[in-house]
């Protein structure tokens, strides 16, 4: 009997590498045609690959919000002097540096709200409603930022929200995946043909959304009935099992 | 008693519902409270690797009702068979790791001459859990070529399985007739602050049965009761070393849970969730306590607890709200969301710490040549909790362990010293 030198376990005499952990237990070993096999002790090691692999989840996201922190600060800076060097007062700059701004906002919502998903969602929201309000204002401000802008924001916001959570929490993910993203496109476009017949027409009117949303309704029953039809092993009596 | 007997064929894709024990853990379970728990045997060579797949091919044949994934229900959770080997691997993760979904809910896991398994509380308690690794071990020195005298009962191959042994025995003894338990108030927790994920870390402690014994029987109690009388003794050194703020504000309950296995006082061949808990408690509102009061008020109440008709009573509580119709068929999502807020509410909050003792072990001569020592992890415990115990019995060791996720070690600093000034000699095994 030999030893393992890493798990520690007894192995036949003729063993080349543990069959347990995969260590090498013969010096000559690294050197046979099993070779690039490797010790499991320096693929465990090796799975350690750089210091950013070392790194905590906040560390990582941390350096992340630093680099665009430097990025987009710089990028500001430079777009700023320019224009005043160019024209001694902000004309179009306003806009780069406004959308710099909020991305440095949402980047810093991410860096340190990640887990925080309801806080960091909606102080998101608000971010870009300021910029849509902000554009509005630069061009003139008809009131687009306001009656259009923001409820249109607010509709993508939560339907791509309801869309994440759904997806969080699907278990097997398959064509089921296709379905619900074909029907939150649906529901986001009946949310656009409202919010859009509201604003030129003052009333609430569905046209072409409609018609996307049979279309894509019908899809995703057929997706979803392939996907649940074909789930392995699943028959009714246990799944509602009371 | 039920003998029916079941071949359950490998193409088969049975399912069975979760027992009720088991119908808590899924709402649960995170990266830190897994319930999972580990039962380890330590051999006195190391494991030799080739007999140890013999053995455990041959058990996965007798218990392939632990050839089972968790699978979601609209209703319940459920438990579905899972044509996989139990898989045997390195034990160089941390203890009690959670099982992924989609994964069999028992593991094998092997260090130098360290043999352990790691099981969920969701398909089995540390009875059934006990019951399969010394399926195991005896296998594997079967395989060794050790010789089973014919007289010792041990689990065999190659026969009809009985359905008692996967059955919810809960439910066989399940009386409506029994009105439910009362509520308890809430208990007194341990003030020490969290370690940083990952938090779980069992301490072993091995003590010689014989003083272990001498000191128990001076005060005329079993080895459990003694341990659970110092567990309880050293909770109130520490609550009453509190600063006074804290000693205002903490609960003046002080009260162990303690798992009893119900295969003990029912018949039962179940290999799956078959125990209940006892919870002996001192109300430190009345006055400090000497350790002789501990000791007879603990002796007394686990007296009381395990008599039939009460442990009948906490059967009638469990299954009974399990049963009712509006309860089954409220949705999973929404059960699981309830089940985990009674759980805090009323659950941990109930009891101090956990002490579970699986007992004394008893092995075929030859296999029990081959074991040093057994080792008992139970499941890490939550943040409220903070620390829990488990205890087992082999030869002459008494074999206790600490599973603790504060960054304090007070407790079982507390505890071993309480031992030795007992003058019971205390070996820390280092893992």
């Amino acid at each position: 009997m030999i030893r393992c030198p890493y798990c520690g376990v007894e192995l036949e005499e003729n063993a080349n590498y543990c069959s347990l952990c995969g260590e090498p237990v013969r010096p000559h070993a690294a050197g046979n045609h099993l070779s690039h096999l490797g010790s499991s002790k320096g693929k465990r090691e090796h799975k350690e690959l750089t210091e950013f692999h070392r790194l905590s989840g906040l560390q990582k996201r941390m350096i992340f919000w630093k680099i665009s922190g430097i990025i987009l600060l710089s990028g500001m800076l430079i777009v700023f002097v320019i224009d005043l060097a160019g024209n001694q007062s902000l004309t179009w700059s306003k806009y780069p540096l406004t959308v710099s701004g909020i991305l440095l906002v949402n980047a810093t919502l991410v860096a340190f709200w990640y887990k925080r998903s309801f806080l960091l969602l909606l102080f998101s929201f608000l971010s870009v409603a300021i910029l849509l309000v902000l554009l509005d204002i630069y061009a003139g401000n008809t009131g687009w930022g306001m009656q259009l802008g923001i409820p249109l924001l607010m509709a993508a916001y939560v339907v791509i929200h309801v869309f994440s959570v759904l997806i969080r929490r699907t278990e097997r993910k398959g064509l089921n995946v296709l379905a619900y993203s074909l029907t939150v496109s649906g529901v986001l476009c009946i949310c656009i043909d409202g919010i859009l017949s509201l604003y030129s027409r003052e009333a609430l009117h569905f046209g072409w959304s409609l018609i996307v949303m049979v279309a894509v309704a019908l899809i995703s029953a057929l997706l979803l009935y392939i996907h649940f039809r074909l789930k392995r092993g699943t028959d009714l009596k246990r799944f509602f099992h009371i | 008693m039920n003998t029916k007997s079941h071949h359950i064929p490998e193409t088969e894709k049975f399912w069975f519902s979760l027992d009720n024990a088991a119908k808590i853990f899924p709402a649960i379970i995170n990266k830190e409270v897994t319930s999972v728990f580990r039962l380890s045997a330590v051999l006195n060579r190391p494991v030799q690797i080739e007999p140890l797949r013999k053995a455990v091919l041959r058990v996965e044949n007798r218990f392939p009702y632990y050839k089972v994934q968790l699978k979601k229900g609209f209703f319940w959770y459920y438990l579905e068979h899972m044509p996989r080997h139990i898989p045997v691997e390195v034990d160089d993760q941390p203890c009690c790791r959670k099982f992924q979904r989609g994964h069999l809910l028992i593991r094998i896991l092997v260090w130098n001459n360290r043999l352990s398994i790691e099981c969920s509380h969701i398909l089995a308690d540390g009875g059934g859990g006990l019951e399969f690794l010394k399926t195991l071990l005896i296998l594997y020195s079967k395989a060794c070529g050790c010789n089973i005298p014919p007289e010792y009962d041990v689990k065999e191959e190659d026969i009809e399985i009985p359905e008692e042994e996967y059955e919810d025995a809960y439910k066989r003894y399940f009386r409506e007739d029994v009105p439910p338990m009362v509520k308890r108030s809430k208990a007194f927790h341990l003030p020490f602050p969290l370690k940083p994920p990952p938090r779980f870390r069992p301490l072993t402690a091995i003590l010689p049965l014989e003083q272990v014994k001498r000191v128990a029987s001076e005060k005329g109690v079993s080895i459990t009761v003694y341990l659970i009388a110092v567990y309880l003794y050293v909770l109130q050194e520490i609550y009453e070393n509190q600063g006074g703020l804290n000693k205002l504000r903490s609960k003046k309950i002080l009260r162990v849970q303690v798992p009893v296995n119900l295969r003990n006082i029912f018949p039962s061949r179940t290999m799956r969730n078959f125990s209940l808990f006892v919870m002996p408690e001192i109300d430190l509102r009345l006055g400090h306590y000497t350790f002789e009061e501990i000791i007879k008020t603990v002796y007394h109440q686990v007296q009381l607890e395990t008599d039939k008709k009460l442990i009948n009573k906490n059967i009638s509580r469990n299954v009974g709200s399990e049963r009712k119709i509006y309860v089954r068929s409220i949705p999973l999502f929404l059960k699981s969301w309830i089940l985990r807020m009674k759980y805090y509410a009323l659950g941990t909050s109930q009891y101090s710490g956990v002490v579970t003792n699986v007992g004394r072990i008893n092995l075929p001569p030859e296999t029990e040549e081959m074991v040093s020592h057994f080792i008992v992890v139970p499941p890490p415990p939550n943040k409220m909790l903070k620390i829990n115990c488990g205890i087992v019995g082999f030869k002459d060791k008494v074999v206790m362990s600490f599973g603790n996720v504060t960054i304090s070690d007070e407790f079982e600093s507390r505890f071993l010293r309480f031992l030795r000034d007992q003058d019971i000699s205390v070996e820390i095994e280092k893992s």
